[in-house]
C-alpha cells in the first residue's frame, strides 16, 4: 500500500492492555491549572522506567469542569490498578496539592473506584473536612492559600498501551516534520494521550537485551548509524526513524488515532522525504492487541 | 401510571398514627385488607375503613393523601426508595419519620420533628415545617442521616439538631439553635436566621444569606474567603425547584466562621457575600 508515495508496510503495531485513569484538574487559570498538569505527568513516559504513562488529554472550559474554573484533563495509564493507584497519588500529592490553587476531580465513571483525595485528606492533619454532594464526595484540605479541594475517588477501567507508529525519512528535519504533524493531527482527538516527550519518540526499544538484567534495548535494526550490519532493516536512503507511541481507552480510539497520524504523515507524502510507515511488531511478544496498519487504512477508504 | 388515593375522612379531634402506611406496604396488605385492620383514633379503637378510603394497591408507586390535616402524626414514616407519597393539606408531627428513600411532597404545613432520623430520600413541604427539622427524636443520638428536605416556607427552632448528614434548605426564615449539635451535613435558608445558630455544632455547613441573629461563642471569624466546594454544592441546592434556583450557579465568595470550638467542632457557618 502506498499513499502519497509513502509506503504502508504490511504489519501491524503491537499493544498490551492497561488500566486508566482520568482525572481533571482545575485552577484560578489556565496557567495554574497546566503547571499542575505538566508537573504530575512529567516522567511519565513509559511503564518500564516510571511505573506510568501519563499526558494531558485536553484542555477543558469552565463549562466543562466541575468547579466551573478551566481546567485540564489528564490520562494516566499503568499496568494494574494497584500500580495506577499509588503513582496518582504521589502525584496529586507531590505535583496538584502543591500547586497554587488547584482543584482536582474525577474525570471517569470506569470499572471500578481507586483513591484520589481518599488518603490525601491526612495531609489535613484533623482539620479536612469533607463534603458529600450528590453521589460524589469531596475532601477540602486546609492549604496556604485557603483548600485544597479533591474528590474523594475516581474510576479506572481498562486500556490500551504501546499503540504505535515508526516512521521512516531521508533526513531528520523530514521526520521530525512528519511527527509533528502526525502529533497535531492525533492530540486533537480525545481519549489518548502521547506520553512521550512532544509526543515522539527516538529511542525506539525492542524487547530484551544481551544484559540480562534489561528487559528492554535499543531497536538496533531501525538505528541509521547501524546500517550495514546484518539485522539492520533500513534503505540506504533512511536517514532517520522517529516512533509515535499512542495510550488511548479503547481498540476504536486507537485506531481512530493512528488513522489520523497516517494521514497527516502522507499527506506530506514523499515528495517532501517520507519514505515509509511501519508498526512496532515484536512478534506477538508485547501484547495481544495488534493494529494493522493497512487494515486501518481501509477500513478509512470504506 | 395509576396513583392510589388514601382518603382521609375522620373528623380531624383526635391525633392519629399513620405507621401504619408503611406497614401495610411492607406486609404487601390490599385496600380490603388494610381497611380491616384496627387502630387507636382516641380512647377508641376503630378499623382504617372507618378513617381513610383506599382507592387503589398499595403497591403503586404514587401515592396520594387526601384531605390530611396536622392531625395526622408519622405521615410518610420509613417510606421506602420506590413510592411518592403526595400530602394534600397538612401534616401533623414526624412527618417522613426515618425516611428510608420514598419521596414525600407535602403541599400544607407541617408541625415538629418532621424528617427526623431520616436515612434516604426526599421531603418537600410547601409551607412551613415546626421545630426539630430533619433532627432526631429523643434518645437518638442523630439526626437524619441522608436525603433531602426543602421547605418553601419557614421553620422553627432547633433545626437540623443533631443532624448527620444530607442538605437541609429552608426557602424561608429558620427559628433559633439551627444546627444544634450538628455532625455534619449542611443547612441552608434563603431568609433570616435566629438566636444561638451553631451551638455544639461540630462539623457541617451553615450557609446563609446574613449573618444569623446570634451564634454559638464558640464560633470564630475566619474571614473572607472563595471556597471551591461551593459551586459543586449549588449543584445541588439549585437542583429542585425552588428559591435557591435564583442563587448564581458559580457563587463562591463567603464569609467563614468556624466552630463551635467548645466541643472542639469544625463547622462552619458561610455567608453569602459579594
Amino acid at each position: 500500500m502506498n499513499i502519497n508515495g509513502v509506503f504502508i508496510e504490511d504489519t501491524f503495531a503491537e499493544a498490551f492492555p492497561m488500566r486508566a485513569t482520568r482525572i481533571i484538574i482545575t485552577g484560578i487559570n489556565y496557567k495554574w491549572a497546566r503547571h499542575a498538569a505538566e508537573t504530575m505527568t512529567g516522567f511519565a513516559t513509559s511503564v518500564i522506567g516510571c511505573k506510568v504513562e501519563a499526558g494531558i488529554e485536553r484542555e477543558l472550559g469552565n463549562h466543562e469542569t466541575p468547579d466551573g474554573r478551566p481546567g485540564i484533563a489528564v490520562l494516566l495509564f499503568s499496568t494494574d490498578r494497584k500500580t495506577l493507584e499509588a503513582q496518582l497519588q504521589a502525584r496529586i500529592g507531590q505535583c496538584v496539592l502543591t500547586c497554587p490553587t488547584t482543584a482536582v476531580f474525577a474525570g471517569l465513571v470506569g470499572e471500578g473506584q481507586i483513591a484520589l483525595g481518599k488518603n490525601l485528606r491526612y495531609f489535613g492533619d484533623g482539620y479536612q473536612t469533607s463534603k458529600k454532594v450528590g453521589d460524589h464526595r469531596y475532601w477540602r484540605i486546609p492549604v496556604m492559600d485557603g483548600e485544597f479541594l479533591c474528590e474523594e475517588t475516581t474510576g479506572y477501567q481498562t486500556a490500551i498501551g504501546g499503540g504505535n507508529l515508526l516512521v521512516f525519512a531521508r533526513s531528520l528535519s523530514q521526520v521530525l516534520l512528519a511527527c509533528e504533524a502526525a502529533i497535531d493531527a492525533m492530540s486533537m482527538l480525545p481519549n489518548i494521550i502521547l506520553p512521550f516527550p512532544g509526543g515522539g519518540v527516538r529511542s525506539g526499544s525492542k524487547v530484551g537485551s544481551k544484559y540480562k538484567t534489561l528487559s528492554a534495548s535499543t531497536n538496533h535494526p531501525y538505528c541509521p548509524t547501524l546500517k550495514g550490519l546484518p539485522d539492520n532493516v533500513l534503505d540506504k536512503n533512511v536517514e532517520a526513524v522517529m516512533e509515535i507511541v499512542i495510550d488511548g481507552l479503547s481498540i476504536e480510539d486507537l485506531n481512530l488515532a493512528m488513522r489520523r497520524g497516517i494521514e497527516a504523515i502522507c499527506d506530506l507524502g514523499k515528495a517532501q522525504g517520507i519514505e515509509k510507515i511501519t508498526g512496532g511488531n515484536y512478534g506477538g511478544k508485547l501484547g495481544p492487541h495488534h493494529f494493522h496498519l493497512r487494515k486501518i487504512m481501509e477500513g478509512d477508504k470504506a | 401510571m395509576s396513583i392510589t388515593t388514601i382518603d382521609y375522612k375522620g373528623s380531624g379531634q383526635h391525633r392519629l398514627d399513620m405507621r401504619w402506611l408503611q406497614q401495610a406496604i411492607e406486609q404487601k396488605l390490599s385496600a380490603k385488607e388494610v381497611s380491616k385492620q384496627r387502630l387507636h383514633l382516641g380512647s377508641e379503637e376503630v378499623l382504617i375503613g372507618d378513617v381513610f378510603s383506599i382507592n387503589g394497591s398499595l403497591s403503586a408507586v404514587e401515592l396520594s393523601l387526601t384531605n390530611s390535616t396536622t392531625k395526622l402524626d408519622y405521615i410518610g414514616a420509613g417510606l421506602a426508595t420506590d413510592k411518592t407519597l403526595r400530602i394534600e393539606g397538612d401534616c401533623g408531627h414526624y412527618m417522613g419519620q426515618q425516611l428510608a428513600g420514598g419521596r414525600l411532597i407535602c403541599d400544607g404545613s407541617a408541625l415538629h420533628y418532621a424528617g427526623c432520623n431520616m436515612q434516604a430520600g426526599s421531603i418537600e413541604i410547601i409551607s412551613d415545617a415546626g421545630d426539630y427539622v430533619g433532627g432526631s427524636i429523643a434518645g437518638n443520638k442523630r439526626g437524619m442521616a441522608g436525603g433531602r428536605i426543602l421547605i418553601h416556607g419557614s421553620s422553627g427552632d432547633f433545626t437540623g439538631d443533631l443532624m448527620r448528614r444530607g442538605l437541609l434548605m429552608v426557602a424561608g426564615d429558620i427559628g433559633d439553635h439551627c444546627g444544634n449539635r450538628m455532625i455534619a451535613g449542611t443547612i441552608t435558608s434563603m431568609g433570616s436566621v435566629g438566636e444561638n445558630a451553631g451551638s455544639g455544632m461540630r462539623r457541617g455547613t451553615l450557609l446563609f444569606p446574613s449573618k444569623p441573629a446570634s451564634m454559638a461563642t464558640g464560633i470564630n471569624d475566619c474571614g473572607r474567603h472563595s471556597l471551591g466546594f461551593l459551586p459543586l454544592l449549588m449543584r445541588d441546592i439549585r437542583a429542585p425547584e425552588s428559591a435557591f434556583q435564583t442563587l448564581h450557579p458559580m457563587r463562591r465568595r463567603v464569609q467563614r466562621y468556624l466552630g463551635d470550638a467548645s466541643v472542639d467542632g469544625q463547622g462552619e457557618v458561610l455567608i453569602w457575600i459579594g
